[in-house]
């Protein structure tokens, strides 16, 4: 069994060997991040356009919202870089394929995930990083080492909850024939994490921040920086949903793996 | 012609066994909907128009959008770009029968189940749910046309991203682009009289509002001229000529390649 | 100590019914009618360290069940389990540390690392020393030339290379039992006597304990000292191969294509035969499903040649293939009891 200082080490093994591996692929590193690029960029510039007509969001101006939005593409790059073997999940449990991970003694969803990461979510992270440095110099903030430190934190408890919301779904693989949808939905809610959640009612409000928590995604942890002094308390409570939900979910997938009967011979 | 019947039966069928992939579909489009609610409400905040769109219009445009699109949305990319690399291309392309119509039989199959399953509740639901006024007027009478039209130009486009298969495995990359660039330039996600005028002059004249936009503003604002809307089919049409040609154009350029390489 | 050691062992799954067409296809969707199908029912058998013991069957007869059980994938319904003294299911990765599985169609290495990467990894998460890892590269080396396929992605290997380099991937950390599963499904003549003799070589070195599932019976009459027949969820022998390997060799089926075959013509050749070679002759006759007469001969009875001679000079014989008795063959004749 493997102490977490191995499995880092051993994370790293395999990482570089399979982006050298994937190096030899110039043509197709190209186009897909040309892809993640547009894809990143199509939702900010629907906002851009949309703020032509009106001044401002529930109260929002344009810089903050790109603000939010940068945080969201950098709090979503875990998830695409790390956990990216999740869209294959269905594609290995209904082949049969699946079986080989339960034959190591190592963490299945360790082995399973490590075996993809997702170069061109790179681009995405440098993309976000980018827009926040830029919108925060637009509207005047300043930076000390602690704040440094709680972006940190925010971004790293923000990218919990998609991964475990994400995951979640992905695991459905294991009781369903056509997960995909599953999936699918997850990840397109996801493009609602980068909106002010004032602008929702209160049930609604109330379940995008306890039940599908997309709220903690971006739009909690980014007011901490952006309006100190209306700072909700919900901003110190990410963390713990952050890791709450991701211990929710890597139970739901043990409860996958245990069920799975192999089927595929 | 019976053998293409075959294909879409056989995608009806695939369709009815995946029970739960349907109930996603609807559910994902509630999701968006109520998110396109809440945020078009705050846009509207107190205004009566906007862009020569009141928020009743706006929501219908953009509720009946994202149903449109999932309707439209066409897996012959993706299945395209599979059956290239496996290699099982070679089973159709070797028979008396024509990929581009196999393909669009396939998807029309597909299409069919989801109007019923998906399209169908959700309209029901935009009605006696959401609530969402439907204005009367000559547009409806052209809607169905316009959709069928659409859905071809759609087609055209998505079977081109599926032959440039043929040259790249990249697909995922060039399939997402051209749908990020479908949804934001059709009129899809944000109604095109949003954009700055002279973007909207050029947008109007691409292919991709022919797409979204032109269906859309049907049923959105339906009491205009019927020659109107006359002239937007023609328009449509115009387009998906174009495209069929722009593919069958690239479907002879492509197939070289494999000529080539696979032997 | 008992390596394996199992009794009354049983799993059952639930399977729903399905039914067919348009219309069934939608009746399914808010179906609940379920069948329970005995994948294994009440097996018992013992392995101690260092057998080769050939696990065979035809599909579907619940070799692959009793296999997932053993490495600890599948849960039992109900009888006692034991591999080294662990119960397989409960304890996953104890498991998986003394434990090597190979299966023929998939790899187990990382699709686009160079092999030795590969092995660099299972070295780590293994935690195999230094020392034993270079023993075992060169021996692999030694025995079958491994080194030349070092440096190159798994991907780019023909079937018979990654097969070779999955079974020293498999041996690597030493483990106490592996599994193999179709070992050299689709695999040539030569490369076939490679991979046997490699398997061989590491349980005789290293005592390894093996447990074959195959349809190949090339592969169990080379390596295997014991077998074990399952069908329809129980074993219906358990024992020497010797007994059995006089069953396979002396059997060859002869499979014909006859022009306008009918009932008549069965009817003609059993009298045939009986008529030529006398009422003792051991002879089987069935009709497959793809239009082939099979003739299956005890050669300890009817020498083949006469058998073919007779039946090319009397029928309209358009097409002869001659093959080895077929697994299903062997499990129909050991289920009539060809074995007391």
């Amino acid at each position: 069994m493997l102490t977490l200082g191995e499995y880092i080490r051993l994370y790293f093994l395999i990482e570089t060997q399979y982006i050298k591996g994937q190096m030899q692929y110039r043509a197709d590193f190209l186009i897909s991040s040309i892809g993640m690029f547009f894809s990143s960029l199509a939702t900010l510039s629907i906002f851009v356009v949309l703020f032509n007509s009106i001044p401002s969001l529930a109260g929002w101006s344009l810089m903050e919202m790109v603000f939010i939005y940068a945080f969201y593409m950098i709090a979503i790059s875990p998830m695409q870089i790390l956990f990216d073997a999740v869209w294959f999940l269905r594609m290995k449990v209904q082949s049969g394929e699946f079986v080989k991970y339960y034959f190591r003694p190592m963490n299945i969803m360790f082995y399973f995930m490590s075996e993809r990461f997702d170069i061109k979510g790179l681009t995405q992270l440098a993309a976000g990083i980018v827009l926040l440095v830029y919108a925060s110099i637009q509207l005047d903030l300043v930076w000390s080492v602690g704040k440094i430190l709680i972006l940190f934190l925010a971004v790293f408890s923000a990218s919990l909850v998609l991964i475990s919301i994400a995951v979640m779904a992905g695991s459905s693989a294991f009781w369903v024939v056509n997960s995909y949808p599953v999936l699918a939905l997850a990840w397109k809610v996801r493009e609602f994490a980068p909106y002010p959640i004032t602008i929702f009612d209160g049930v609604f409000r109330f379940a995008f921040t306890f039940i599908l928590p997309i709220g903690f995604i971006a739009f909690y942890p980014a007011q901490f920086f952006l309006r100190p002094a209306e700072i909700s308390p919900l901003f110190y409570v990410t963390p713990f949903i952050g890791l709450g939900l991701f211990a929710l979910t890597y139970k739901i997938w043990e409860l996958g793996v245990n069920s799975w009967t192999g089927t595929g011979s | 012609m019976r053998g293409y019947l075959a294909f879409m039966r056989g995608a009806m069928l695939v369709g009815v066994v995946y029970r739960l992939g349907f109930l996603f579909t609807i559910l994902g489009n509630i999701v968006y909907m109520i998110i396109a609610y809440f945020l078009w409400r705050s846009i509207y905040a107190g205004k009566e128009t906007l862009n020569g769109l009141t928020f009743d219009q706006a929501l219908l445009y953009i509720a009946l959008g994202s149903t449109i699109f999932i309707l439209l949305k066409t897996y012959t990319d993706w299945g395209m770009a599979e059956e290239i690399r496996s290699g099982t291309i070679s089973v159709y392309l070797t028979k008396p029968i024509d990929y581009q119509l196999y393909n669009l039989f396939g998807t029309i199959g597909f299409a069919s189940t989801t109007i019923l399953t998906v399209t169908l509740p959700t309209v029901i639901m935009l009605l006696f749910v959401f609530r969402i006024h439907f204005a009367l007027g000559w547009g409806y009478l052209f809607f169905p046309v316009s959709l069928i039209l659409a859905f071809i130009i759609n087609f055209n486009l998505d079977y081109a991203v599926g032959l440039s298969a043929f040259y790249t495995e990249s697909i995922w990359g060039i399939s997402t682009t051209k749908e990020i660039i479908v949804s934001v330039l059709s009129g899809a996600l944000l109604p095109l009289q949003f954009f700055p005028a002279a973007v909207q002059q050029v947008l109007m004249v691409l292919p991709f509002q022919a797409m979204f936009f032109t269906p859309l503003m049907m049923v959105t604002k339906p009491d205009q001229q019927a020659g109107v809307f006359l002239q937007m089919l023609v328009v449509q049409a115009l387009w998906a000529a174009v495209t069929y040609a722009a593919s069958r154009l690239f479907y002879n350029q492509a197939i070289k390649v494999l000529r080539v390489a696979g032997g | 100590m008992t390596l394996i050691h199992i009794k009354d062992l049983t799993k059952h799954f639930r399977i729903l019914n399905r039914h067919e067409g348009l219309k069934g296809a939608v009746r399914d969707l808010f179906s609940g009618d379920y069948r329970t199908v005995k994948a294994v029912d009440g097996i018992s058998f013992d392995i101690e360290p260092g057998e080769i013991v050939g696990y065979i069957g035809p599909n579907g007869a619940g070799k692959s069940t009793t296999i997932k059980m053993m490495t600890g994938i599948l849960k039992p319904s109900a009888g006692v389990l034991q591999v080294n003294g662990l119960v397989p299911y409960d304890n996953r990765m104890r498991q998986a540390m003394i434990m090597g599985v190979v299966f023929g169609q998939r790899t187990q290495l990382w699709w686009d690392l160079p092999v030795i990467e590969s092995f660099k990894i299972l070295k780590e998460i293994y935690k195999v020393d230094q020392k034993m890892f270079d023993e075992h590269l060169g021996m692999f080396n030694e025995l079958v030339g491994l080194k030349a396929l070092y440096t190159q992605q798994a991907r780019t290997l023909s079937l018979g290379q990654r097969m070779l380099c999955d079974i020293a991937a498999s041996f690597l950390h030493n483990p106490q039992v592996v599994f193999l599963d179709e070992p050299t499904i689709g695999l040539d003549v030569s490369v076939k006597a490679k991979i046997r003799g490699l398997i061989l070589e590491l349980n005789g070195t290293r005592n390894t304990t093996i447990i074959l599932t195959t349809h190949d019976l090339g592969d169990v009459e080379a390596l295997c000292r014991r077998i074990i027949i399952i069908d329809k969820g129980k074993i219906l022998y358990d024992g020497d191969i010797k007994k059995v390997n006089a069953l396979f060799g002396a059997y060859r089926t002869l499979k014909l294509q006859i022009k306008d075959y009918a009932e008549a013509t069965r009817t003609a050749l059993q009298n045939g035969l009986a008529g030529k070679f006398g009422a003792e002759h051991g002879i089987t006759i069935a009709q497959t499903e793809d239009c082939w007469t099979d003739v299956t001969i005890d050669q300890a009875r009817t020498p083949l040649a006469d058998v073919l001679a007779f039946v090319m000079t009397n029928f309209p014989v358009e097409d002869v293939r001659i093959v080895e008795i077929s697994m299903e063959n062997v499990v129909r004749k050991v289920y009539d009891g060809a074995l007391q």
